[in-house]
């Protein structure tokens, strides 16, 4: 990663996102944005100039988190220009431009385009944030980040309208970046030094331009020049076949999905309206791990979806447990106006809701659990994210947290780890390991070139 | 002018920007040209011809001027036809539905889309065997269909609860269209259309598409599995 230091500081900027990778891939360019203007990167606490807060409003839980971050930002920095973007700013726009303590309300299609909204206050002209362009993929490539990996976004907006689903309408339709424009924005932000790139969007499955589908671009960001790893965020289960599985022979393609699951219900998946049923989810999973027996599966959960009985609920757990997802983000179904599960009937009661989520928390700890023991021996390629006292701590290309001991070590590099064992527990539970005897000398540091092509992910 | 020409002129090109979006709404708004009553309960609505291309299958969301809120309707229309149409069941004490019903001609829809992957192509629809299974107003991506592609060869089985909700059934081919009346004696078939599906015997590449409410689907997706179809063979667009 490059830090070159921007020798003309004038006013500083800080930032607070909240949600998905998609949110914290789009701070990260404006960061950059900033960082190149001249703007110092600052804490909240740190009496910024401006403060951009980039909302998410998925759940209530959500709308709640980002009223609270707005609140907070904006009583702290009285004298600040407060910028408020992100899907609340889509879902609650009016009721946000109505408050005194914020500057700006833009809203996601025009949140690229923040910088020259706030340069524009600062030199006096009157501009309201409609009037930015509107254009979803005018990020450019992230130089400086908050984050070890990078992002790359290649698609915005659904139409898939899932009943339960407001992001439809805060992110509109679906929309692909041209495959140029993709291709160009990872090659820089390899440039730029990041090992691991995120593809990210949000329904990348469904990306479309021209005769290119999703594993084809998948195909051409794989083969750009350079020393890095590829990770997909999360991605809807449906509409990919044979030639995606075996996409993960490449050696650059990390083996994990979060492959969204949402019910293991049959009968609730259909009220959802979800596009793929358990039978074909299955079928998904299967062929993975019968070529790649150790790939890592990770998934989303909503429990208490209108109707949801005690039935529906079991299959869900079983489901979970079959496919051995190692993380389950369980969500608890909280109603978004606007979508059709609004009105639907048979509302399930918020103590059923926590005592399912507790449930299926509980099974995601124990497929954790089991999952990381079931590594114990095996290696994996650490990306070094952080490096405390003498241990150092990243994920492997499993996706799976692990710590070693840190001997001329440098973060935002790849190690080969042997894995040893597993601590902590809950969510909180990592492996940890040994550099591999083979690798410990004193360039010990791997190059993603040398890789094997893989098999399986031993 | 193109958007070039505002280069270096970031005022004027946001501006430029602007009313392009002030272009798009204006084209997402449709004069109602006609509500057209099928039964106490349902109606057509009928638009102005389509500015956009679709597959038949394919839905569209439907808002009323001036109020926020919008729904999602498959198109009732085919994809040559001159006028883009949408079939309604009016809620009883439902928000929109009774609004949608009140319209009156030259008032203003806005329509975006269209959406969704629930749908036949020409070649397709040129080649295949379909057999297509409504419940109520889930008839309408298959009337787009038919109407699109008339000489495809399909059979269409519609649920309904009484022979009068058989919306528009002239337009078919008798030979074709099975009518299921669960609370009437009327229909080819009396009963539910997964009591008549379970009788019933296809051809084994017979392609289905199931449109309608969760539970028909699910019933049906389970007696055609039962049959030897497979999923792949199988494809759904629910209705609420």
């Amino acid at each position: 990663m490059k830090n070159e230091v921007n020798t003309s500081i004038k006013k500083s900027v800080a930032f607070k996102t909240l949600g998905c990778r998609l949110n914290q891939y789009e701070t990260d360019a404006l960061v950059t944005n900033f960082d190149q203007a001249g703007y110092r990167l600052v804490n909240l606490d740190d009496s910024p100039d401006v403060v951009v807060v980039n909302t998410c409003t998925v759940t209530n839980q959500s709308d709640q988190k980002s009223r609270t971050m707005i609140s907070q930002a904006a009583r702290k920095n009285k004298q600040a220009v407060v910028v408020v973007t992100g899907c609340m700013a889509n879902n609650f726009k009016e009721k946000l431009e109505s408050q005194d303590h914020i500057t700006f309300v833009v809203e996601n299609n025009r949140k690229s385009a923040i910088l020259s909204l706030v340069e524009a206050h600062f030199s006096g002209e009157l501009l309201h944030p409609d009037k930015l362009p509107n254009d979803v993929f005018s990020y450019q490539p992230v130089q400086k980040s908050l984050h070890t990996r990078s992002a790359v976004k290649i698609q915005d907006g659904c139409d898939n309208f899932c009943t339960f689903c407001i992001i439809p309408m805060v992110r509109g339709r679906a929309v692909s970046r041209p495959v140029a424009d993709v291709l160009e924005n990872v090659r820089k932000t390899v440039e730029n030094g990041f090992k691991e790139i995120v593809i990210t969007g949000v329904n990348i499955g469904r990306y479309e331009e021209g005769e290119t589908r999703f594993e084809d671009l998948l195909a051409k960001i794989l083969e750009v020049p350079g020393d890095f790893r590829v990770r997909i965020s999360s991605l809807e289960p449906d509409g990919f076949g044979d030639s995606f599985v075996h996409l993960f022979s490449h050696p650059k393609l990390m083996p994990h999905l979060h492959l969204c699951l949402q019910s293991g219900s049959e009968m609730t998946l259909l009220r959802m309206r979800r596009m793929y049923d358990v039978a074909q989810f299955r079928k998904t999973i299967q062929q993975f791990r019968a070529r790649y027996p150790d790939f890592n599966f990770t998934t989303d959960i909503i429990v208490g979806f209108p109707g949801e009985t005690e039935e529906e609920f079991q299959q869900t757990l079983d489901a979970v447990s079959e496919f051995g997802f190692s993380h389950v983000h369980t969500f608890k179904y909280s109603v978004r106006n606007g979508t059709r599960a609004e009105r639907m009937e048979h509302q399930v009661d918020e103590k059923i809701k926590n005592a399912r989520s507790a449930l299926v928390r509980q099974l995601s700890d124990e497929n954790r659990y089991r999952y990381y023991q079931s590594l114990i021996g095996k290696t994996q390629e650490v990306l070094v994210e952080k490096i405390f006292k003498n241990r150092a701590s990243g994920y492997g290309d499993l996706y799976v947290p692990v710590e070693f001991q840190a001997r001329e070590i440098q973060k935002n590099s790849v190690y080969t780890v042997r894995l040893t064992g597993v601590a902590g527990e809950g969510e909180k539970l990592f492996l940890v390991g040994e550099l591999s005897n083979n690798q410990f000398n004193s360039s010990c540091q791997k190059s993603l070139r040398t890789l094997p092509v893989r098999h399986s992910c031993q | 002018m193109e958007k070039n020409d505002y280069a270096g002129y970031p005022g004027v090109q946001s501006r430029m920007e602007f009313l392009k979006d002030e272009k798009k709404i204006d084209e997402s708004f449709y004069k109602l040209i006609e509500i057209k009553q099928l039964t106490d309960e349902t109606f057509s609505l009928k638009l102005p011809k389509a500015r956009f291309p679709f597959k038949a299958g394919q839905h569209i969301s439907v808002g009323i001027h001036g109020n926020y809120q919008s729904r999602e309707y498959s198109i009732y229309s085919g994809i040559h036809d001159e006028n883009l149409e949408i079939l309604v069941k009016e809620v009883e004490n439902g928000y929109f539905t009774p609004r949608l019903h009140k319209l009156k001609a030259g008032d203003l829809v806005e329509v975006h889309g269209p959406f969704g992957r629930f749908g036949i192509g020409p070649i397709a629809a040129e080649k295949g065997k379909f057999v297509f299974i409504a419940s109520g107003t889930g008839i309408a991506p298959f009337r787009s269909m038919i109407r699109s592609y008339p000489k495809m060869d399909y059979t269409l089985i519609h649920g309904v609860r009484s022979s009068k909700e058989a919306y528009q059934r002239e337009e078919y081919d008798p030979a074709r269209y099975v009518l299921c009346t669960s609370q009437d004696p009327k229909g080819d078939f009396q009963g539910r259309l997964t009591g008549y599906l379970k009788k019933c015997t296809f051809a084994p590449a017979t392609q289905f598409y199931l449109c309608g409410n969760s539970n028909m689907i699910f019933d049906a997706v389970e007696i055609l599995q039962k049959k030897g179809f497979k999923r792949e063979q199988i494809h759904c667009e629910v209705y609420f």
